[in-house]
């Protein structure tokens, strides 16, 4: 009775359904329009499906669940599932610097460089300008057989001494129909101009190397697109697709063309993850330090957390300026506690070496290094491990303690043999969560060492303090080379891992049985 | 039952007080920094041999530091992020934990296992994808704030669940039971029942949610370019991460003002917070 005369199923609720419903609906509307005026049909149909979707579940008198859930579900399959579908399929794609685009624009450039001069050298003088409607034209001279030629974007055709004006020496300076260029011509459009190539008509081009000489260049690669083959006409050599994203001299598939495209390999990218010694080495040194790392990161802060935790659980002076103050760290925005730490830890003028009378160059020592991170992680852990330290020990009656202190039990005894161990098995599942979450703890890596040191004339990517997460964001946004694929294989390791352990906790939590 | 409390006490207060010092280490240092006018991290001394407010002016004068606009575009994301993804999580958890239906086991299964993989390693996926938002509607797309906004709603749905549904079910299910009897729709049931109880946990949430999207670094970096679209996360890490000579007596003052919202909302929240925390703990 009480709920009628809330009135929440009056035409009020109505109204304010309605009227969310319709207010999501137009600026759903508006952004389909402006992605078919923009001819990005991908996202038309992404949001129109989402549109069908909402009303769908919101109109219809059945499947109340879906109700509370399509908002969310629509945000989470368009900004979650798929990027990560994405990511997975790119695992399996030879993505990466130099297998960046489609096979069809690989071909284009790969053509395209494929235009050179011809063996002979073939050299012209040249006299370029424009003709009377703006399009570019030139005098060719061969410089050997002095051969005259006019030459535009349609051809060429021989041209007469009484069409040109020589000086002195001989350079030719005018020609009829043309306006020659002025120097601030060429400067302004000389990207146009090294670009211009005039057809010989047999093929090949005459093509401006500067302001007053030209080469003919011939197009020594040719594509068949019926067997799938490049020929280079020069050198006489026959270039197939090696099926993993570039290329090949058909008789020796080591020499390679570039640039590549980025083609389906498979497995590959796992493989010579684990097979391939140059990448299998730095994977295995920066798998120990991330296991090493969130161990130690969680070992730490608990042990300092508890120790804590119990320090403060009886009655103590100043208990409550303690425990106000020593959570500040988790209070304190992490990344700017991060940044901080890293000015205390510079050589020059960083705090802590001056504190200690020191001039060491933490972060350019591996060990120091990951002493350091180790350290600072600690400063902001610790609070939280104090947090549910503190919590789980209230949850432990107290009869078990009192009834081992009548047995005899010292107060270590007590500790190690009966409260630790009920500790351990309270927070379990805390403490994997918060092994998960060090296990990808990107912030700190990058933010206090950026992953090093790093032996960058080696050409390594992986510092010394990289953890897998930082590691694999190195692997795919790196400054020199960016390898797409293989940083969503490492991915997808870390998510294998992570997975199994988060699965591994829920089920000995219990979770999964009271579903 | 300590039999000599005073020499017990030893121990903890000696814990307690170092742990207060290295705490308030970096936070001192921070401070006197901020007041330095020299701009160095402790240039000369750990002591402090100037005072000036120099760094805290420069920071809301000098046009090439657009802080405010920093700070009010975090604050609006965060906010923005809290509320909205406290909506969807007390939304989504209520039918997972309340209404039963086909799919829900595997869903909730699903939510969880997706949420794993390390979410920030489809950056480049999300990049391409905003871009090509981007060219159809600029206010959503890469190098805004609302797109950012996008981005990070979209994760809200799999944390809070899991999060929300623990609190939920302890809930007896009595209650909306009776509140049925009498009548009351699902809707009605969330919205008079559900939501007064859980309350204190949304809020929780939302603080959680809200120094999480504060706090958050990567995406951002990568997302906003402009100096004027900046979080403050991203707007003074330029200050101290660059290639360049670090200017550590603005990004102090920065920090110290960036933190005071979050420390006051945690402090004042504190009990609530520490409330969520180990309930997760002394479920078992």
């Amino acid at each position: 009775m009480f709920y009628k005369l809330v009135g929440l199923r009056g035409p009020l609720a109505l109204f304010l359904k309605y009227g969310f419903l319709g207010a999501a609906d137009a600026a759903l509307i508006w952004l389909i329009s402006a992605a078919i005026n923009k001819s990005s049909f991908v996202i038309a149909s992404v949001v129109t499906a989402a549109l069908i979707f909402l009303n769908y579940s919101f109109i219809t008198k059945g499947f109340i669940p879906l109700k509370f859930l399509s908002v969310g579900l629509i945000f989470f399959a368009i900004f979650v599932v798929t990027p990560t579908g994405y990511t997975i399929l790119m695992s399996t794609y030879n993505f990466k610097t130099g297998n960046e685009i489609g096979k069809e624009a690989a071909l284009r450039e790969i053509i395209n460089n494929g235009i050179v001069a011809d063996a002979e050298g073939t050299a012209y003088d040249l006299l370029l300008g424009k003709t009377s409607n703006g399009k570019y034209a030139g005098i060719l001279e061969n410089q050997v057989t002095k051969e005259l030629l006019y030459a535009d974007e349609n051809g060429v055709r021989p041209a007469v001494e009484s069409e040109i004006t020589r000086d002195i020496s001989g350079y030719i300076t005018g020609a009829n129909g043309i306006t020659t260029l002025t120097d601030e011509d060429f400067a302004n459009e000389d990207a146009v101009i090294t670009a211009l190539r005039f057809p010989l008509g047999d093929g090949s081009y005459a093509a401006p190397q500067g302001s007053n000489v030209a080469a003919r260049l011939i197009q020594s690669v040719v594509y068949d697109p019926v067997t799938d083959q490049l020929e280079n006409t020069e050198l006489g050599i026959t270039y197939v697709d090696n099926g993993n994203g570039n290329f090949v001299a058909k008789d020796d598939p080591t020499t390679r063309l570039d640039p590549g495209w980025r083609a389906y390999s498979g497995f590959d990218n796992f493989k010579s993850l684990f097979l391939d010694e140059k990448l299998r080495n730095p994977f295995i040194k920066v798998f120990i330090w991330t296991i090493a790392f969130a161990f130690l990161s969680v070992g730490t802060t608990f042990a300092v957390g508890m120790a804590l935790a119990l320090a403060l659980q009886g009655p103590i002076k100043f208990r409550r300026f303690y425990r106000g103050f020593l959570i500040l760290p988790y209070a304190i925005p992490s990344f700017m506690s991060i940044l901080i730490w890293r000015g205390l830890f510079n050589k020059d003028f960083g705090a802590i070496n001056m504190l200690l009378g020191l001039n060491i160059d933490w972060f350019d020592s591996p060990w120091l290094a990951r002493f350091a991170v180790i350290l600072v992680n600690l400063w902001l852990g610790f609070p939280y491990m104090y947090l549910i330290g503190s919590g789980a020990l209230q949850s432990i009656p107290a009869e078990l303690e009192e009834a081992a202190s009548i047995d005899g039990a010292t107060e270590k005894q007590t500790f190690y043999t009966i409260k630790l161990p009920l500790l351990l098995q309270i927070l379990g599942p805390l403490l994997i969560a918060s092994f998960a979450f060090n296990f990808n703890n990107f912030n700190i890596i990058y933010l206090l060492t950026g992953g090093g040191p790093t032996n960058a004339i080696d050409g390594e990517v992986a510092g010394a303090t990289d953890i897998l997460i930082s590691y694999a964001y190195k692997t795919a946004f790196g400054s020199n080379f960016q390898d797409l694929g293989l940083s969503s294989a490492i991915s997808m390791v870390m998510f294998v891992i992570v997975g199994t352990m988060s699965m591994y906790t829920l089920k000995k939590s219990k979770v999964m049985e009271t579903l | 039952m300590s039999k000599k409390p005073g020499t017990n006490n030893v121990w903890k207060h000696a814990l307690a007080i170092s742990l207060v010092l290295f705490t308030a280490f970096p936070i001192y240092v921070v401070i006197v920094t901020s007041f330095d006018p020299t701009g160095g991290i402790s240039s000369s001394s750990l002591l402090p041999v100037k005072f000036s407010f120099d760094n805290y002016i420069m920071l809301f004068t000098d046009p090439l530091i657009p802080y405010w606009a920093w700070m009010k575009n975090s604050l609006i994301i965060a906010t923005a992020t809290a509320v909205t993804s406290v909506a969807i999580g007390a939304a989504a958890a209520f039918a997972f934990s309340r209404l039963r239906f086909k799919g829900r086991k595997v869903g909730l299964k699903a939510l969880l296992l997706i949420q794993v993989f390390p979410s920030f390693l489809s950056l480049s996926a999300i990049y391409v994808m905003m871009e090509q938002v981007f060219l159809v509607a600029p206010t959503f797309g890469l190098g805004s704030i609302w797109g950012l906004y996008l981005i990070y709603i979209g994760g809200a749905l799999g944390v809070n669940v899991w999060l929300l549904k623990g609190f939920l079910d302890s809930i007896p299910l009595e209650l909306d039971e009776s509140a049925r009897l009498d009548g009351a729709s699902v809707p009605q049931v969330f919205w008079l029942i559900f939501l007064p109880l859980a309350a204190p946990v949304l809020a929780v949430i939302a603080v959680l949610s809200f120094i999480g999207t504060f706090n958050e670094f990567v995406l951002a970096s990568l997302f906003l370019q402009d100096v004027e679209n900046r979080t403050v996360a991203v707007g003074l890490q330029q200050f101290v991460g660059g290639q360049f000579e670090a200017t550590w007596g603005p990004f102090a003052a920065g920090s110290i003002i960036a933190s005071i919202p979050l420390v006051t909302i945690f402090l004042s929240m504190q009990r609530f917070i520490i409330g969520g925390l180990t309930a997760g703990a002394t479920k078992g």
